[in-house]
């Protein structure tokens, strides 16, 4: 690995050929390399990867197709007004792409991507797929026994994919080098959120989502480099306006749609892209049954998203918060065309926005969007709105 | 006969009997907002505890069925506007919009004035989109909100888990604890039983109506006039009234298997449809399939709510467990799209169907999204002839009568040549799946 | 002689054929829809009549098809133009086993039996993506008449890539391109290569299976014509009757019926 010698920069560059590389040739090398090893997909949101791990099966993230990818057979299985990310991430799997996968755990996000469960079971018989439901009633107590009782289940077809069973051992030590990776990624979005102009969304966006691919070792070495590299960086912060970033939870914006925004004229504090593999705000703890530990951090530590339905504390208020800890001027709210999800939250946002007075852009976009000169007109001109005030 | 009087459309004494209960329904909803009455329950129609909110003497509330009321009368575009002004979008599910419309416009219909939720009882049972809907609800409302999480069927060859089925029975004792707070008083397990006791007889006369529509002529519509029963099913299930609602319709519809009375002139095509209505162009829709001769002999819609005709019956003797499973297994929603092929699949061979109609609401994805796959199964995998039509079950703006009536006639074109050319219809439509140079991955 | 006529009343043009009972096309007619769809049904039987140089009267039956297929008020009967173009193109290409019809609203894919019957069929969804009016649209933006695309993009070497097939969006993007200094033809190929990829995958949905038949009045656009034969890498039927298909399958259809003693409706 040569990972050693690399710049912040030679990580952007390399990870964002990993993240585009729709034939997945960085796994299908390391599985070359590995013959006995098993690979499990994770359709997005959040998958308890530290299961896979535990099972000796490497987790890789399956997040669609972009926009490098011609839709020509998901359309003939989903409609028109069905998000593009379930369409693309079938057909990454009609036209082979997806071969190198020994199962997909996809869980309860919306209606379409349950569908898409369904359809993948039938498109792809000798797949395992299986379907994660997640609790909805977290203020129960019954919650964290059901989550345990059924993340045990998945573990019983990771098994059987594995080909071995899984210790508690290996639990423990998939959840704290978890942990690592996760802690690692929690420090570059508290460093961007306090210097936005040493690191660019779109660079912190690929680089981590190069962890959704590559081994997790590997990740965690390339991680701590590109950390001491953009320390490093210096530079004087320009004239832009400081956003929040909210609904591109599951479908992902283009890279260059992310880069759009801020050359419109923002700095991202934070965002919710490739949210549920940064799930947690606080490290899972390890003592105790480490199946239950996850269950229960899941219901106590997990970041609030628009698929968990946790009526214990408004989403407005998490996002209000957040608003007002990082000190943002705005929020942009970029949502993926005909996010069921996203959309729903949207009134309840800008009701909340509206009344704490905090200035909001509505975006929406689709990943296989290639050109962006609407958007960024409509960004820079709520951009200058705000300046010029 | 007295339904050829009324036109090429099956209008018996059960019609008329629904309209009465409906509106007895919508009256008491109106007294309980205007004057005060029982505490309402918002609930969902598909797999529900009504039997629990009625044992507590509360009064259910169906903004579903506001919705689609409000969709029938051709009056649901204002309340849909409303709310898109509020920031909802075009693209999300109109039923949401007309109730969210409906509430900020006081809960006043022009059929109706809902009362105020105590109790927002989120039994979402497969469909995140009420997740949403009722958290909206609540906050809007104030009112206690309880979102009873009902485990998906995630493995088709298999019902729920007995974990499963603990989970929701413990559910069910939580939100007992919310009712009795709610109303002031502890419940009354006998009445729960007797409630219970009523839905199962119900129940068991709602399936054997729907095993009355395998005979040649099918007795009525079992997607056009199965929505009217679905009305008493739902609103009035666990009540006597109900109940007798249901007597009274088995009675009706066994005469006309007696009879050989269908709701049409002459059956021509036996369809299965899946799929919710387009609630403002009802009238219109099934005209386009009786000019046919198109009958319904089953539908996956009228199983939203329940699964009856597949066995499931409530257990006065084990309430809350047989509760537990009518929301888990016993109910469309809560299945998956595999469980719905297999489901329509039955239909097409026991209820002897010619075709599959496919009605495709952009509203409502849980049914649509994934129906092209359902399309290539059908056609592709078992030769079933299959039609894909596309519009919604709540916004007007989605249906276009010619573009619906081309697709329909063309449809049934086909159908009538390769009748009339005596091609059986399997012989037709070759399995043909993607060729290896397609790069299907299988 | 016995002669029945088929008239295909289309969103933009009506069409009208009248064939003879050796089932020869003796005429054909063509007048734009415009707003009155029943007169210019009317209008287009009447162009044929003069044009084959027969009375009313000499014709034993009449199918109307299209959009406006009921506003046929003299026609005996009314057939969809599903059903008349696999008919149509069976007839003029008796190997057709897949039509590919692109009109001005829509886009259809139709798989046929040897003898011209449908199998099954597929429409585009409602939105007007993939249809001649996405095409028209183009032009507008472009300045362009809507005869001359077809052949300017077969000169686009560098076809763009359009991020959307959406009626409304592919304004903007055009209109980007242009901002970039992309060439006219390059832009046009780049349109007319995504309306292919999707009308392709349309059609898929019934099985491609050879001989593929092209009709409906955007198969009279060479680019759209070549693009959709690179997509699915085979040859297309294409008749110069492609937009009168419809027409002509009513007008079998209307002599199957006369000739089997089907009484005329009129």
């Amino acid at each position: 690995m040569r990972a050693g010698v690399e710049t912040a920069e030679e990580i952007v560059a390399r990870c964002r050929e990993v993240v585009e590389d729709l034939s997945f040739q960085t796994v299908r090398e390391w599985k070359a390399q590995h013959p006995k090893a098993r690979v499990v997909g994770c359709y997005p949101v959040y998958s308890p990867v530290e299961l896979i791990h535990a099972a000796g099966i490497l987790p890789v993230g399956i997040f669609g197709g972009g926009n490098q990818i011609e839709i020509a057979h998901a359309d003939a299985r989903f409609q028109s007004f069905v998000c593009s990310i379930v369409k693309s991430t079938l057909e990454l799997g009609l036209t082979g792409r997806l071969d190198f996968l020994d199962g997909i755990l996809f869980h309860s996000i919306c209606d379409p991507a349950r569908n898409l469960a369904s359809v993948f079971q039938r498109n792809f018989p000798s797949l395992h797929v299986d379907y994660i439901h997640f609790p909805q009633n977290l203020a129960s107590p019954l919650a964290e026994v059901y989550l345990t009782q059924e993340y045990r289940r998945v573990l019983r077809g990771l098994e059987k994919i594995g080909g071995q069973p899984v210790t508690e051992e290996a639990l423990v030590q998939a959840i704290s080098t978890m942990n690592r990776w996760r802690s690692l990624v929690r420090e570059l979005y508290t460093l961007r959120a306090l210097q936005p102009h040493l690191l660019p969304a779109a660079e912190l966006y690929p680089v981590i989502r190069a962890g959704t691919v590559l081994p997790v070792q590997e990740h965690i070495r390339l991680l701590e480099i590109f950390l001491e590299g953009v320390r490093r960086r210096e530079g004087k912060p320009k004239d832009r306006i400081r956003v929040l970033v909210e609904g591109s939870f599951c479908e992902q914006p283009p890279i260059d749609l992310i880069a759009c925004l801020e050359e419109a004229g923002c700095y991202v504090l934070d965002d919710d892209f490739l949210l549920g593999w940064r799930w947690f705000l606080e490290d899972v703890p390890i003592d105790g049954d480490p199946v239950q530990a996850l269950a229960r951090a899941y219901i106590h530590r997990s970041v609030y998203s628009p698929t968990k339905h946790d009526l214990r504390r408004r989403k407005s208020d998490h996002l209000l918060e957040k608003v007002r800890t990082l000190g943002a001027d705005a929020v942009v709210v970029l949502i993926p065309k005909f996010c069921e999800p996203a959309l729903f939250d949207y009134p309840l946002y800008r009701r909340a926005l509206e009344e704490a007075r905090v200035p909001h852009l509505f975006v929406e976009y689709e990943e296989k969007m290639w050109i962006f000169d609407r958007v960024r007109t409509e960004v820079e001109t709520f951009v200058e709105s705000l300046l010029f005030d | 006969m007295a339904q050829q009087a009324m036109g090429s459309r099956y209008q018996g004494r059960i019609h008329l009997l629904q309209k009465e209960l409906m509106g007895q329904y919508f009256q008491e909803l109106t007294q309980a907002a205007e004057n005060g009455g029982p505490p309402a329950a918002y609930m969902l129609i598909s797999g529900n505890p009504v039997e629990l909110v009625r044992a507590f003497g509360m009064l259910p509330v169906y903004p579903e069925v506001n919705a689609l009321q409000l969709a029938v009368k051709k009056e649901s575009l204002p309340y849909i506007l409303l709310a898109e002004q509020m920031g909802y979008s075009v693209d999300n599910c109109a039923y949401v919009k007309a109730d969210i419309g409906l509430f900020f416009n006081g809960l006043r219909a022009p059929f109706a004035t809902f009362p105020k939720p105590t109790l927002i009882l989120c039994n979402y049972v497969g469909c995140n989109v009420y997740l949403n809907w009722f958290e909206h609800l609540a906050e809007y409302t104030g009112a206690t909100i309880f979102p009873l999480d009902i485990p998906f069927i995630r493995d088709p060859a298999q019902g729920p888990s007995e974990e499963d089925v603990a989970y929701v029975v413990g559910q069910l004792e939580e939100l007992i604890a919310v009712c009795e707070r709610l109303t002031g008083r502890p419940l009354d397990w006998e009445r729960l039983k007797e409630v219970v006791r009523l839905s199962q007889q119900t129940g068991q006369l709602w399936a054997e109506i729907k095993h009355l529509t395998k005979n040649k002529p099918c007795p009525l519509d079992a997607y056009f006039d199965a929505v009217t029963l679905m009305g008493p099913l739902y609103c009035l299930r666990g009540t006597e009234e109900g109940l007798a609602f249901f007597e009274e319709a088995y009675r009706e519809v066994e005469e006309r298997v007696r009879h050989n009375i269908g709701p049409i002139p002459e059956e021509r095509f036996r369809i299965v449809v899946e799929g919710p209505p387009p609630w403002p162009y009802l009238r219109t829709f099934r005209d386009l399939f009786a000019r046919w001769g198109a009958v319904a002999v089953a539908s996956t819609y009228s199983t939203v709510g329940g699964m009856w005709e597949f066995g499931f019956a409530h257990d006065p003797e084990k309430p809350l467990e047989s509760i537990a499973m009518h929301m888990l297994y016993w109910n469309l929603t809560n299945r998956s799209l595999l469980l719905r092929y297999q489901q329509i699949r039955r239909y097409i061979e026991e209820w002897e169907a010619d075709a599959l109609v496919i009605h495709s609401v952009k509203s409502c994805r849980l049914f649509s999204a994934g129906q092209g796959d359902m399309r290539e199964y059908f056609t592709k995998e078992l030769g079933v002839p299959t039609l894909l039509l596309e519009s919604d079950l709540e916004d007007p703006r989605y249906f276009s009568e010619a573009q619906m009536r081309n697709r329909i006639d063309a449809f049934f074109e086909s159908l009538e040549h390769r009748k009339i050319r005596g091609h059986p219809v399997e012989a037709a439509v070759q399995h043909s799946n993607f060729s290896p140079g397609e790069g299907e991955a299988r | 002689m016995i002669y029945a006529a088929g008239v295909d009343v289309g969103s933009t043009q009506t069409k009208a054929v009248i064939m003879d009972g050796s089932r020869r096309i003796r005429a054909r007619a063509l007048v734009d829809t415009g707003a009155n769809v029943a007169r210019a049904a009317e209008r287009a039987f009447e162009a044929v009549l003069q044009e084959a140089g027969l009375r009313r009267e000499d014709i034993a039956f009449v199918v109307g098809t299209g959009y406006g297929r009921f506003k046929v008020t003299f026609g005996d009967a009314q057939i969809t133009e599903i059903s008349c173009h696999a008919r149509g193109a069976s007839f003029v290409f008796p190997g057709t086993r897949t039509v590919i019809d692109m009109g001005g609203q829509d886009a259809k894919g139709i798989r046929v039996a040897p003898g011209g019957e449908v199998v099954d069929f597929v429409m585009n969804d409602k939105c007007a993506a993939g249809t001649g009016r996405f095409l028209a649209n183009a032009a507008e933006v472009l300045g362009l008449p809507l005869d001359a695309i077809g052949e300017i993009s077969l000169a686009g070497k560098n076809p763009v890539r359009l991020s959307t097939v959406c009626t409304v969006f592919v304004e903007s993007d055009i209109l980007a391109y242009l901002g970039q200094g992309k060439r006219v033809e390059d832009i046009l190929a780049g349109v007319h290569k995504a309306i292919a990829a999707r009308t392709v995958s349309l059609v898929r949905r019934v099985g491609i299976e050879p001989e593929v038949t092209f009709t409906g009045g955007v198969s009279r656009n060479i680019g759209m014509v070549r693009a959709l034969e690179e997509k699915l890498g085979l040859h297309l039927n294409v008749s110069p009757d492609s937009h009168y298909m419809g027409a002509i399958g009513a007008a079998l259809f209307a002599l199957e019926r006369a000739e089997s003693g089907v009484l005329s409706r009129r």
